[in-house]
């Protein structure tokens, strides 16, 4: 087959795959407790960071995974309990105190690391050859591991007790609350597993892109899209939202240009808010 | 009764807003009448959107022309006092600043470092009131009246740079990408016809979004598949860090170079040592360039702002210069009138971090150096002296 073809199709299957990846820890927040999360890109910029930190102390590439679970968990825990959990049940409130974090995580970036631009090695460089042409090694490991990452929230989310749980606290908060879950306490958890798959997708996606404080703010908007037309709370919506929003992207783009790409995106994104506000694959 | 309501929150709203108006003039007046011996510079630069990586060296450099200027006794004995004000924004709200700027602030010169958008809008909105110099690296063509620029010209960019691709590295073909907006696509059109003038041809030409979330992989792969022998890029900022990372991760450094028109120190910090292999760049400065009047400028640089200085690039260095110039311009017209100023341009020189230049036809000629990257850092590996700006200006 053509190698430009080729290529260009491994570039919609990466597009997908890091879109989805990048979406999981949104699709925790919103999609299963509801809050608008506008400071997701910041936890995904402060994953990024961990990776930067990472390398200039000279340690490992892989030890930027625990360093940003571990700071974007305990960030998530602390905005759950001092920010968000007052909020709950008021989508609007939590839009605006999200913001306002977001304000506050890249000011805070700034502080800490300037406005300059940081750039992370790539782990893999060098390319792989693959049905006739060379891919990046490095996207094709983030294709792997984005589709890892999915599979296993879904097995995990399907098959634990805290999975089981944090259904039932999402079904229906007040019976599961009389039944004796301790549905406050998973409300943490499930903010805090959101902030964690945010600081993960950042670590990973920091070797590929600019490592700066407005980082975050390119990844909102996509994100947000793929959960309008993926619908909220499924592992399918997520899957749907990236295919579609991500998968449009890279082939309109690859077929003309990237302004086209974008343009369709915002087409898309409006035609769903507009003739199907609850997504493809939405909780029922 | 609904009808009354309206009148009413519509009155007390006007009251309001009236008030408002009052309250936020007074302090202009009162500021005014306090300093009406300093001379007041409006400076433009990015303090926020994609350009703010710029924001912190742009502004230290011209706080420090102003603090030589000042100690030096100011400008016809006037202190400069310094108006930093955000272009970094849509070229409309900048717009609403210079009005606040020349009609409340009542500045005596506009000094803009921002992109061409934004110029043009600017100059659209000043009307050659106030006289504004303008700094950054451009695509040429500016010649409006009471407007002088310092940056560097695609005469004295883009021509020796491609030409030197071109006879000194055999590139005959080239695959233009930038992002979408006035300067870029303007390049391209100078860039264009010198490609042309050494026979050489392009291959496409494409832009992206101007501002978007833009990813690169398959751009990356039509250039792979159309297999030029350069790439001309006009990205800005992240784009530039973006598709230069792209491009190397795809291994196709080894094979295509790249020329880059807008890279300076900040945009290959990003991009880093992998990044970087194969690309070159043509600037009128860069932070390691010999001579004496460079040395002085960072010594002074860095005794001000000691280790936390902010990353030097030729952005923050024609701010600098953009003070210095407003200095012996008004000082040789004697003043702001603009049919003195456009005289007094013709011939007038002025400090740069670079040494002396000197103004006619609205421009500056410069020594100019193309430069490859060596992992974070550039290799100046030819200097070409005088090189004329190429501007044709018509003296006013």
């Amino acid at each position: 087959m053509d190698p430009l073809i080729v290529t260009q199709a491994l570039n919609v299957v990466y597009g997908v795959t890091t879109l989805a990846l990048l979406v999981l820890g949104l699709a925790v927040i919103f999609g299963l407790l509801g809050v608008l999360n506008i400071a997701h890109g910041e936890f995904i910029m402060t994953g990024a960071y961990c990776a930067y930190v990472t390398q200039a102390n000279g340690w490992p590439f892989l030890a930027a995974l625990p360093l940003a679970l571990i700071i974007c968990g305990a960030l998530g825990f602390v905005v759950e309990r001092g920010l968000i959990r007052p909020l709950y049940a008021r989508p609007f409130d939590t839009l605006v105190a999200t913001w306002g974090l977001s304000l506050l995580l890249r000011k805070l970036t700034e502080a800490i690391f300037g406005m300059g631009f940081y750039n992370v090695d790539v782990p893999l460089p060098g390319t792989v050859a693959l049905l006739g042409t060379d891919y990046p090694a490095y996207r094709l490991v983030l294709i792997a591991i984005s589709g890892a990452v999915l599979i296993g929230l879904f097995v995990w989310f399907r098959i634990s007790r805290t999975g089981t749980r944090i259904k039932a606290m999402v079904g229906n908060r007040e019976l599961a609350e009389a039944v004796g879950l301790p549905v406050r306490r998973l409300a943490t958890y499930t903010f805090v597993i959101g902030t964690c798959l945010a600081g993960l997708a950042g670590v990973l996606i920091a070797p590929l892109v600019p490592v700066q404080p407005f980082m975050g703010l390119d990844y909102v908007l996509k994100t947000f899209f793929v959960l309008v037309v993926g619908g909220l709370g499924t592992v399918m919506g997520v899957l749907s939202g990236a295919a579609v929003i991500g998968g449009l992207d890279s082939v309109v783009s690859a077929a003309i240009d990237a302004t086209y790409g974008y343009l369709t995106v915002l087409v898309v994104a409006i035609l769903f808010l507009w003739l199907k506000p609850r997504g493809l694959f939405a909780r029922s | 009764m609904a009808q009354q309501i309206l009148a009413t929150t519509r009155r007390d709203f006007l009251g309001g807003a009236m008030g408002g108006i009052a309250l936020g003039l007074a302090p202009g007046l009162i500021g005014s009448a306090q300093a009406a011996d300093d001379f007041k510079i409006g400076l433009f630069y990015a303090q926020s959107g994609p350009a703010s990586l710029f924001g912190p060296t742009q502004l230290a450099s011209a706080q420090l022309a102003v603090d030589e200027v000042n100690k030096a006794g100011g400008i016809m004995g006037r202190q400069i006092k310094l108006f930093p004000t955000d272009a970094g924004g849509p070229p409309a709200d900048t717009t609403k600043s210079a009005v606040r700027l020349l009609l409340e602030d009542k500045v005596d010169l506009l000094i803009g470092s921002h992109d061409s958008a934004t110029r043009e809008a600017l100059v659209a909105t000043i009307k050659s009131k106030v006289p504004y110099i303008y700094t950054p690296v451009y695509e040429g063509g500016e010649c409006s009246y009471n407007t002088y620029v310092i940056a560097d010209t695609p005469e004295q960019q883009i021509r020796p740079s491609v030409t030197w691709m071109m006879q000194e590295r055999k590139a005959r073909s080239f695959y233009l990408i930038g992002d979408d907006y006035v300067w870029p696509r303007k390049s391209n059109e100078h860039a264009k016809k010198y490609i042309a003038d050494n026979g050489g041809k392009i291959v496409n030409e494409e832009y992206v979004p101007f501002g978007a979330p833009n990813k690169f992989e398959e751009a990356v792969t039509r250039i792979k598949s159309a297999k030029p022998d350069a790439v001309l890029i006009t990205l800005v900022g992240a784009d530039n860090v973006n598709f230069n990372r792209t491009f190397a991760g795809f291994g196709l450094d080894k094979e295509i170079a790249r020329l880059s028109l807008l890279l300076e120190e900040n945009t290959l910090k990003g991009i880093g040592a992998d990044g970087s292999n194969n690309l070159f760049s043509c600037m009128s400065y860069y932070a390691n360039a010999p001579g004496e009047a460079n040395k002085k400028f960072k010594d002074a640089y860095f005794a001000k702002f000691g280790d936390k200085a902010p990353q030097l690039s030729i952005i923050g260095t024609d701010c600098y210069a953009g003070v210095n110039c407003a200095k012996a311009l008004v000082e040789k017209a004697q003043g702001t009138n603009a049919r003195a100023l456009m005289t007094a341009a013709n011939g007038l020189t002025f400090n740069s971090a670079a040494g002396p230049w000197t103004m006619y036809g609205q421009h500056v000629d410069k020594t100019m150096y193309i430069a490859g990257c060596k992992g974070t850092e550039f290799e100046i590996i030819k200097t070409i002296e005088h090189v004329k700006h190429g501007e044709a200006c018509k003296a006013a």
